[in-house]
């Protein structure tokens, strides 16, 4: 599947994302190196790398969980405001997966879903419900509806994660790492769940360490290392010929086991 | 003196210093659960004065001796022209250092939330109101039940300040005392007066380990 393809069929080339020239330092550590990076609507940019590579920290960045030292990012064209009522409004719009999945522990499946909606955007209570167990349902989840996050599997949660970004309608969504906390046999039914939102047109930056969900979903992928974006490329050219010494070398160590 | 003698010459002096440590205590404690939530709330708020404030609050009222602050409550306000009640003065003192205290627990119930809540709560774009009212503050004092018990048990104890003012009715350390002034009432006095002070610290403990199993949050 070629890129440019993939951008015609979902027809835009309305900027959602772009970062420019960002910097980043935890101290004395350069975390994120002159980050130059664009994303369209209805595209899928994985972000892979190794461990330590500031892939994670880009993306959390993007909606200001981590603040940033210089540079740019703008949201639609408009830059991200750095704190306040504004920042708040904005990251209404910009869904958020995690690793942890950090579903709010003491409210139902089906609170932790309406809450975003009925407590930040005001709406009414039961149009919010009834739209929350449509996406359940969607994901897969319904019949736990009533039940407390910590009687579901990692796999139920992070997919009523899901659903819980996806009842603000966000404009784009970031995946931190999504199934990187879950048992092997329960990554497949999340991904499957990020594969169907990919195909309805969701704009989406995914931090992942699944190389065949790169492969088959992305439209870019965006290599990182030490903290600067090394390589941009097709996920075809990427797997088969990186252009990178580096990408070449994370290849192969993945490969090797 | 023996118990029933005691009793047959005090007895309606005894219940009525119960209900005045009882009274003491409830307002107290109430008081002490909405400072302590508001000084918590200052604690983590985005505010930087607010949170110096919150955390002197805290250092000052969890380490002063309530005697002392009753002394301090007691001689040296009126030097600033504010004058309390015995009575107020009492309250105020079992009221300022329990909510040090309470908001201690608060915080390390807000601890137990775990950070990624928190970033979840702002991504969906909370603000930090919203935040503290639907997730922060339901969660820490779900955590903080059991310790909130033994707060509360800590504040009737604490009660026992308003011995060491003139008030009436008094309050059952009070009684004590009075009665120990006007007669030999001896250990006998203070037997009574302990028996109500466990029997009211062990109904407090059951409703607060019945209030516990409710609220607590399945992990």
């Amino acid at each position: 599947m070629n890129s440019e393809v993939n951008v015609t069929e979902k027809d835009s080339d309305k900027t959602i994302v772009e970062l420019k020239h960002v910097e980043k330092y935890y101290g004395e550590l350069h975390a994120l190196k002159d980050i130059n990076l664009q994303v369209k609507k209805g595209e899928v940019v994985v972000l892979i790398g190794p461990s330590g590579s500031g892939k994670s920290t880009l993306c959390r960045t993007i909606n200001r969980l981590e603040s940033i030292n210089s540079g740019e990012i703008l949201i639609e064209g408009k830059k991200l405001p750095e704190g306040g009522a504004e920042l708040a409004g904005l990251r209404a719009e910009i869904g958020m997966v995690f690793q942890s999945f950090n579903l709010f522990a003491h409210k139902s499946i089906l609170d932790n879903v309406c809450m975003g909606p009925v407590d930040v955007l005001h709406r009414p209570k039961e149009e919010v419900k009834k739209e929350a167990m449509e996406l359940l349902k969607r994901v897969g989840v319904d019949s736990q509806a009533q039940k407390m996050p910590a009687q579901l599997s990692g796999g139920q949660q992070q997919r009523a994660a899901i659903a819980r970004s996806l009842a603000m309608h966000p404009k784009v969504m970031l995946f931190d790492e999504p199934t990187s906390a879950l048992d092997p046999e329960m990554i497949q039914e999340v991904l499957d769940v990020m594969i169907e939102l990919a195909n309805e047109g969701m704009t989406m930056i995914v931090v992942t360490h699944e190389m065949n969900f790169a492969r088959r979903v992305a439209d870019r992928v965006v290599f990182m290392a030490d903290g600067a974006i090394v390589e941009e490329n097709t996920p075809e050219e990427f797997f088969t010929a990186p252009k990178s010494e580096r990408a070449k070398e994370f290849l192969e160590s993945i490969n090797r086991h | 003196m023996t118990i029933s003698e005691l009793l047959s010459q005090y007895g309606e002096k005894y219940i009525q210093a119960l209900l005045t440590t009882w009274q003491l205590t409830a307002l107290s404690f109430a008081g002490a659960l909405v400072i302590g939530i508001i000084i918590t709330v200052m604690r983590v708020c985005p505010i930087k004065p607010l949170r110096i404030f919150g955390d002197l609050y805290v250092q000052i009222f969890r380490n002063i001796p309530g005697a002392s602050l009753l002394i301090v409550l007691v001689y040296a306000l009126p030097n600033l022209n504010i004058i309390l009640s015995y009575y107020q003065c009492v309250l105020t003192a079992t009221t300022m250092i329990p909510a040090a205290f309470c908001s201690e627990y608060l915080m390390s119930g807000i601890d137990a939330i775990g950070i990624g809540q928190i970033e979840a709560a702002r991504s969906l774009g909370m603000t930090f109101g919203t935040m503290m009212r639907k997730v922060v503050i339901p969660q820490a004092v779900r955590f903080s039940v059991l310790p909130m018990t033994n707060l509360l048990i800590a504040t009737m104890l604490t009660t026992s300040l308003a011995s060491q003012v003139p008030l009436n009715p008094k309050d059952l350390t009070g009684l004590v005392s009075y009665i120990n002034t006007r007669d030999v009432g001896g250990v006998t006095s203070f037997l009574i007066s302990s028996i109500m002070y466990c029997g009211t610290a062990v109904i407090i403990g059951q409703i607060g380990s019945f209030i516990d199993k409710k609220v607590r949050i399945i992990r």
